[in-house]
Parts: C-alpha cells; structure tokens; sequence
C-alpha cells in the first residue's frame, strides 16, 4: 500500500523553448502542508499547474492517490482543488452560485451538491455573505470564495498559488488559520515566496529554483530556512 | 457531458444577466417587427393587383420570405455580439483555470460555449420567425415553408455561433472577437460575388458561400447538402476553437 497520496516522478515541463521544470520528484500524505518556495520564475506555478491538471508535463508521471494524473485525469482531477494565484470568480454569481457552478463541473447536483455547498461556505466563514455578488467582495472575501470553490467537492490534495499575495496582515493570519484547518483533511500544496506563509502553515518545504528541487527541509530545520532560501535564490545549492 | 451542460448554463446567467443580451434581443425584436410592417403595409396596399394576376404569389412569398431573409442578415450583426465574451471574456476574468481545473477539456469548454451561445440565439430566431405567424390570424400561411426556413435559419444560427466561439479564442478583447466574426460572416456571404459576376455558380467558391445554403431553405427545401455545409462549417469552427483553447490554456 502506497503511504503517499501524492507521488511526482521526473516531471520536467518546458515552456516556449525554456525550461520551466526539470526532474521534480516529490512525496506527499494526507494531513501534510508542503510549501513550494522560490523566487519569481522558480517554477513554482507551473508546478501547481501541472498537479492541477490545467497542463501537461513533457515528461514524468503524477499519480493522486494512485490515479494517474494523465492516464485517468478525470478520476484524478476530482481528487484536486486548485486556487490559482489570482481567484477565478464569476463576478456576475453571487458566492453561493459561484460554488453551485463549479459543483455543476464535476457533475454534483441536487441536494448532496446543496450540502457540499453549505459546508465548504461554513468552513470558509462566507456563510454570511453567500446572497452577495462576488466581484463586490474585498480582496480577502474573494480569496476566501476562491478557496472555498477550491475545497467545495472536498478533494484530497488541495493546491495552493501563493494564497496571501495582496492580503492585509489580519486577513494573511485568518487564511493561515484557514488552511490549517482544511489540511486536517487534505494534503496541501502551497507555493508562495513569503517565509511567513511557510512557517505559519507547512509541515515541509521544497525550494525550487530554475525548475529544479534545490533544497528540502522538514518543519525542525525551519530555523535555517531564510538562510538556505537566499542561498538557493542566488544558485548556491545547500549541503 | 455534465461540465458541457454547465458551461452552456453559464453562458445563459452570463448573458442575461448583463444589458447586453436584453438590448440585442429588444433591439432585434423592434427593428425585424418594423420590416414585418412595412411589408405588410406594402402587400396590404398591392393587395388588389396582386390578386388579380395569375398565379399571385402568397402572403408567404411577399411578406414572411422577406423578413425571414431579413431576419439572415441580422443575425450577422447580432451573433457576434452574443459571442464576443464567450471564450476571452473568461479569459480576461482569470476563470479558466477554474474550468479546466474542474476536469472540462478544451473541446468540452467549446462544446459548452457553443451550445450556449446557440441555444441563446435560437430563443432569438424563435421570437424572430413567430412574428409573421401573427398574420395566419387574417390569411393563409405556407407553415411548412416556413418551417423549413426556420430550419435553415437555426443553422445558419449555428454556424455564427462556432464562427463567433473561434473568433472569441482567437482575440484578446471581446470587440476584436466581435468584429472578427462579423468580419468572417460578411466574407462568407459575399466571398462567391466575383464569381456570380463572372457567371460561375458551380465552383467551390459558391459552395463556400452562405447565402446559396440558405436559398433552398427559404424557398421550403431543406437540401441534405445545405445541412451538411452548416454542419462542416461549425465543426471546423468548432475544432479550430478547440486548439486554439489548447493553446491558451498551455500558455497559462
């Protein structure tokens, strides 16, 4: 039995004649937060692209929870959530709309899509402003109705584009909260290039640079993470 | 199949929910029924000296087949405006990786969007070709005429739709996808007009024209190789949209 729920072998991608990743190989379970850090550019979004099933590696294979990601993508598509760096809203639905369309998606309807709807609106705090439009929200709401399409069909590995970016200190403390809670029932992927949001959420850190896993660090090496970061920033890869 | 029906269900709450759709129903609805007036008005003037000819023609062929043709070339103007958002407006908005993310396929957002988009002017064409239906209230119709020209209508509804869906992959801004589709009908409906000059009516050029697809339909003869025409002409929209949809989705 495969103790990982997500496992990523040799994925490399390569973007208009670039490399935009090469060898990554990574392992996750349930109930683990990896955080993706890196400099612009690292790697990271595409990354999460990748695991999201929005593109396709060049090479390497992907299996969620033993489903692999391009031979059976829609079995394993329903295992993912993905919040992109910028949360896709229909500015025209209101927020409860919004999580009925993408439950509509995945081919939920009637009263087992109603429940989903009104949990995912429950653990997001967006109960009370569920009759509101989307595109009137401030910018931590929409995260928030962002993440909360992200987690509405309940997926097993929810994936995280640099979550807090233009969030305000209280709002970025609120959606640490947020994913902590949501990691009790998921394995979670976060990229970010905030040092804050890795040592608020994640059990284990995989740095990137130029398309590669320069440096790995588990959740008792954290003390030196601002150290190997900038060192994995300026190509310097760390003992 | 169940994100396809949702894609399509979006494109209805996108559209209504919005001026846009409203102001083109209303406006389409208001400038067809002032043609269906002044056809009346003229038929009903020349009624007598009609009548009194052999073999007259009927309200059908003097007022409805008018205003159905009529009613073909609005939907050159209005389709477009239908289908300007289809593609780049989600685009724009940052919510395709929603889509894609969620398990639709390239060809399934198309699918979507174009059996939206279609659906939505087929409502249109349904208000447009009951108004003249009005006028069996006070005199004979040729219904089956008119069905098959309504047939004929819808795919030719059809086709702008897929035309409207690729030019909306292909363009940035809703306006360029709107002009690029209406530029795309126009050619397609003159693109055979210098050889009708020159006296060839049989060559591919002809063939690739719409209005000599839709002549037989307005007349009442629904031809198997009109059908097919709309029916390769959406599809290739379609699969072009397709791969241009996989194109934006790789780039991000």
């Amino acid at each position: 039995m495969d103790a990982a729920l997500v496992r990523v072998e040799g994925v490399a991608r390569a973007h208009a004649g670039r490399r935009a990743l090469a060898g990554v190989d990574l392992e996750l379970a349930r109930g683990e937060v990896l955080a993706l850090l890196g400099v612009n550019g690292a790697g990271k979004s595409t990354l999460l692209k990748l695991l999201a099933g929005v593109l396709k590696p060049d090479a390497g294979t992907i299996r969620i929870a033993g489903e692999d990601l391009l031979g059976n993508p829609t079995a394993a598509r329903r295992l993912i959530g993905y919040l992109p760096e910028r949360a896709p809203l229909y500015r025209d639905l209101t927020v409860a709309e919004g999580l009925d369309f993408c439950l509509r998606l995945r081919g939920l309807r009637g009263a087992a899509a109603r429940a989903a709807r009104d949990r995912a609106l429950a653990r997001c705090g967006l109960a009370e402003v569920a009759r509101r439009l989307s595109g009137v929200l401030s910018r931590g709401q929409q995260q928030r109705v962002g993440l909360a399409q992200a987690v509405v069909h309940a997926p097993a590995l929810l994936l995280l584009d640099e979550p807090t970016a233009g969030l305000d200190p209280v709002q970025t403390a609120g959606f640490h909260t947020l994913v902590l809670e949501l990691a009790a029932d998921a394995a979670v992927v976060l990229s970010t290039h905030q040092l804050h949001d890795v040592e608020a959420c994640a059990s284990r850190v995989a740095i990137l640079h130029e398309g590669r896993v320069v440096d790995r660090l588990a959740r008792d090496g954290f003390d030196a993470l601002q150290q190997r970061f900038f060192a994995a920033a300026m190509g310097v890869r760390a003992a | 199949m169940s994100a396809i029906l949702a894609i399509a269900g979006r494109e209805w709450r996108a559209a209504f929910s919005s001026p846009l759709a409203w102001t083109l129903f209303a406006g389409s609805c208001g400038l067809a029924a002032w043609w269906l007036l002044l056809a009346v008005d003229g038929w009903s003037q020349n009624a007598a000296a009609i009548a009194a000819r052999a073999e007259a023609p009927g309200v059908t062929d003097l007022v409805v087949a008018p205003h159905l043709a009529s009613v073909c070339a609005l939907l050159l103007a209005i389709v477009p405006l239908l289908t300007m958002r289809s593609v780049c407006g989600e685009r724009r908005d940052g919510t395709l990786p929603l889509v894609f993310s969620a398990g639709a396929g390239d060809a399934e957002l198309v699918l979507g969007k174009f059996l939206g988009a279609w659906s939505i002017a087929l409502l249109l064409v349904a208000l447009l070709v009951a108004m003249p239906l009005l006028l069996a209230l006070g005199t004979p119709l040729d219904f089956g005429r008119i069905a098959a020209a309504a047939a004929g209508i819808a795919l030719l509804a059809g086709a702008l739709c897929a035309i409207g869906v690729l030019a909306s992959a292909v363009a940035h801004h809703p306006a360029t996808a709107a002009l690029g589709a209406m530029g795309a009908g126009a050619l397609l409906w003159i693109v055979d007009a210098a050889a009708r000059t020159r006296g060839d009516v049989n060559g591919l050029v002809n063939y690739m024209a719409i209005p000599g697809h839709l002549t037989a339909a307005l007349r009442g003869v629904l031809a198997s190789v009109d059908l097919v025409y709309f029916v390769l002409l959406a599809g290739f929209c379609l699969a072009l949209a397709t791969r241009f949809v996989a194109r934006i989705r790789e780039d991000g």
